[in-house]
């Protein structure tokens, strides 16, 4: 053995570094290495076992070993105690060439807007506006009567904003398109229908878990499955009790007219970063189809930037947009902290329009367009000198019950008017039932599969009770 | 999976031939003008022709304009989920191998939202016919831009013109992995019957695409295609293995490549048969299977296999 042989280094091994993989002993021509006996107690694996008496230094075991601080030469072996850490890539290339913004939010900022005379539009229209006017400028979407309508003039005012809208594949797509943006922090919207919310249904669960926010509009028409394109309120369910799996709830907000379909859905970019969860924004497909008169805000919303979001720079480089929690104890707590958030938008958002319910003994629950028949009804029940009201709840979850509760003591009567098999009724008695209270009897005016309740209808049954209660 | 578990009906002793009239169940609700009509006349021509017990005919579609087909068509039948329309029917061929199952799709249902299922059901092989009726817009949702819309079609969601590059469905289906492929134009009556009476005959799973006008929001998409309309309708030309030295010109439609260059010819492109290969389809297989796990087991009882197995599991 000649000097120049013996002075290679021979290699060496952390077993902890170690996986025990057997590639060195194949690749060893002296047999130095032989599978080790001992279990490593830091990684439960088995590391190889280094004789080294007959080790001339080829180095083909440290060519074979696939572990980046495997088998290693003796002379780069550092100190006892030395730890492996990473190089950071900013220091082995330099700084990056990026602007280092601060840690902090950029806030949003408002722009008196130049009134204007009112605007004559039909809803999902209205709904693309007060987008606009909160600062949206990225919407994703699947065409699907009876919403197409509003990404349309989307696709049309976008480019010139220097936003885009993007015609997904499918609402699977969309939906993820919406959390890659929402994770960016930049407002986002889509357009759907009732089969389109299906599908997203999985995209909206992982949004809430990221708490990526982002606003859906949803123009319900009749179901189950392929249903028809009728105005139904189908999905009040889906909407607040069924977000895709795990725990999830969104605010979920249902205008009633084509100016509540602009200024709901301008507000719900607001709720949707304040609380960092999607917001969903119910109407029917009347609603979504119907014209109106619709008065456009004062101010124009310019947003700023999160501070969670993903900048692309320096100070952001640990901001991470995910739902994985992969330790029973990150996930036990990541949801009570959602919990929480729950907590604060059913306390503070809580959302209810009151029409003559000051001393109303029969209560008419409605909202969309149902909500409007019943009006009239309220309206024409007065002129018979009956004492009704109308309870137009404008958030479905949280149901504002604080708002529903003071009315009841003078109500003899509820009557829940919906365009859907009871699914406003059910939210109502859930929230009735979690406050404590033991309602007056409940009864329905329902339609479905497309057909609305109708003024008649509604006014028949009000008279009813009129009569058999007094 | 196996023949044994059909538990169809007895067919009455006497059927009727199938006819246009016996086959013909609502009048179609299309646009008057839209390719679509050829389409449904086509297919009641075929199934005249290959006189399929009536009851052993299923008609699906997914949604689009084309996916009315099955209210049509007197056969049983489902419109289903968008895009999702194969599986539905794969699972159908699957669970019935003994019934001729035909599945009709636009070029949304089968590209945009059905792409992956497109892909899969190529892959597998599942045996049914798959008709694409490719209008190259949104016609039901009133023109939008679709996977095979042109680069520059102006639409409502792309008011300034298309301008991502569209699918070429033969080259995606080449690619599938299906084991024939073809395609046809909605004004040629003849070679459409033709290309569909094929694929309806072909031992798996067989595709037929036809550029069917959408008169409404797509108006002279494929005049290229139209002699009428100054266009020119090329046909493929199948290889006759004649040993003629013309015939070495013609089209092997067992060859992959040459399909794939075929289908790469420059607007309109030709029309006919562009890939036709024998493969074992996943009804075979399935059943194969089925065959060998059962030739193991000694044709047992369920109840006796499901003991042996429970005592396995205490």
């Amino acid at each position: 053995m000649s000097n120049a042989t013996s002075a290679r280094p021979k290699p060496f091994l952390q077993p902890e570094y170690c996986k025990g993989c057997l590639r060195c002993i194949e690749a060893c021509p002296r047999d130095c290495i032989t599978p080790g006996d001992e279990i490593n107690p830091l990684t439960g694996l088995r590391p190889v076992a280094l004789h080294l008496d007959n080790c001339n230094g080829c180095s083909l075991c440290i060519q074979a070993c696939p572990e980046p601080y495997g088998l290693r030469r003796q002379a780069a072996r550092p100190c006892v105690g030395d730890d492996f850490e990473l190089e950071d890539p900013a220091k082995l290339f330099g700084e990056r060439q990026v602007a280092n913004h601060s840690a902090g939010d950029v806030p949003d900022t408002f722009v008196p807007l130049p009134a204007c005379d009112p605007m004559i539009l039909k809803g999902t229209y209205a709904a693309a506006i007060g987008a606009l006017l909160a600062g949206c400028r990225h919407v994703f979407g699947y065409p699907i009567t009876p919403s197409t309508e509003g990404a349309e003039l989307m696709a049309k005012i976008l480019p010139k904003l220097n936003g885009s809208f993007v015609q997904a594949v499918s609402e699977v797509a969309a939906v993820n398109m919406m959390y890659g943006a929402g994770g960016a922090g930049v407002p986002c919207l889509t357009f759907t229908s009732s089969p389109g919310f299906s599908l997203m249904l999985e995209g909206i669960s992982y949004m809430i878990g990221a708490e990526v926010p982002g606003v859906f509009i949803n123009i319900m028409r009749g179901g189950p499955g392929l249903g028809n394109i009728g105005p139904e309120q189908a999905d009040i369910k889906l909407a607040c009790r069924g977000l895709g799996h795990g725990n999830t709830h969104a605010l979920v907000l249902a205008p009633s007219t084509p100016q509540e379909m602009l200024e709901l859905t301008r507000e719900a970019f607001e709720l949707s970063f304040l609380y960092r969860n999607p917001v969903v924004i119910l109407g029917d497909g009347y609603l979504g189809q119907m014209t109106g008169i619709v008065k456009l805000p004062a101010t124009l919303r310019r947003p700023g930037l999160p501070a969670w979001a993903v900048w692309g720079d320096r100070a952001h480089r640990h901001n991470l947009i995910c739902s994985i929690a992969l330790e029973e104890t990150d996930l036990e707590q990541r949801n009570r902290h959602l919990n929480i958030k729950y907590a604060e938008i059913s306390a503070h958002e809580q959302r209810s329009d009151l029409y003559r319910c000051e001393d109303a003994e029969m209560l008419v629950v409605a909202c969309n367009t149902p909500a409007r028949m019943a009006k009239g009804a309220v309206e024409a029940a007065r002129a018979h000198g009956v004492k009704a009201g109308l309870f137009r709840p404008i958030t479905l979850w949280p149901f504002p019950i604080d708002a529903l509760l003071p009315v009841l003591p003078t109500v003899r009567q509820l009557i829940v008017v919906e365009a859907s098999p009871g699914q406003l009724e059910d939210e109502m008695r859930l929230a009735l039932s979690h406050a404590g209270i033991a309602p007056p009897p409940i009864d329905h005016v329902r339609r479905f599969g497309g057909l609305l309740p109708q003024q008649s209808e509604i006014l028949a049954k009000i008279l009813n009770y009129q009569e058999v209660l007094s | 999976m196996s023949t044994e578990t059909s538990t169809a009906p007895a067919s009455p002793a006497v059927n009727l031939p199938l006819s246009k009239k016996t086959l013909t169940s609502d009048h179609p609700t299309w646009c008057p003008g839209c390719g679509d009509f050829a389409i449904l006349n086509v297919y009641y021509r075929v199934l005249e022709k290959l006189q399929y017990p009536q009851e052993s005919i299923v008609t699906f579609a997914g949604i689009g304009c084309s996916s009315r087909m099955p209210y049509f068509v007197n056969s049983h039948g489902g419109h289903y989920i968008h895009g999702r329309s194969l599986p539905f029917a794969a699972a159908i061929s699957l669970g019935r191998p003994d019934v001729h199952v035909f599945n009709f799709g636009g070029d949304g249902d089968g590209f945009s939202i059905g792409g992956n299922h497109l892909t899969h059901a190529a892959r597998k092989n599942t045996n049914m016919t798959y008709v694409i009726m490719d209008n190259s817009v949104y016609g039901l949702t009133k023109k939008q831009t679709s996977p095979t819309s042109p680069i520059g079609f102006k639409s409502k969601t792309d008011p300034t013109g298309a301008m991502d590059r569209p699918i070429n469905p033969m080259r995606t289906l080449l690619n599938s992995g299906a084991t024939f492929v073809a395609r046809s134009h909605a004004a040629q009556i003849g070679h459409m019957t033709e290309m569909m009476e094929r694929a309806a005959r072909h031992n798996g799973f067989s595709v037929v695409e036809i550029l069917s006008e959408c008169v409404e929001f797509y108006d002279g998409a494929f005049d290229a295609a139209v002699p009428r309309k100054g266009g020119a309708f090329q046909t493929i030309e199948l290889r006759k293995n004649d040993g003629t030295s013309e015939d070495t010109l013609r089209h092997d439609p067992t060859d992959e490549v040459a399909a794939f260059k075929l289908a790469g010819l420059e607007w309109p492109g030709k029309f006919g048969v562009f890939f036709e290969v024998k493969r074992p389809t996943k009804n075979e297989l399935e059943a194969g299977l089925v065959a060998r796990a059962r030739e193991k087991t000694k044709n047992a009882s369920d109840l006796d296999l499901l003991k042996g197995a429970f005592a396995r599991m205490r």
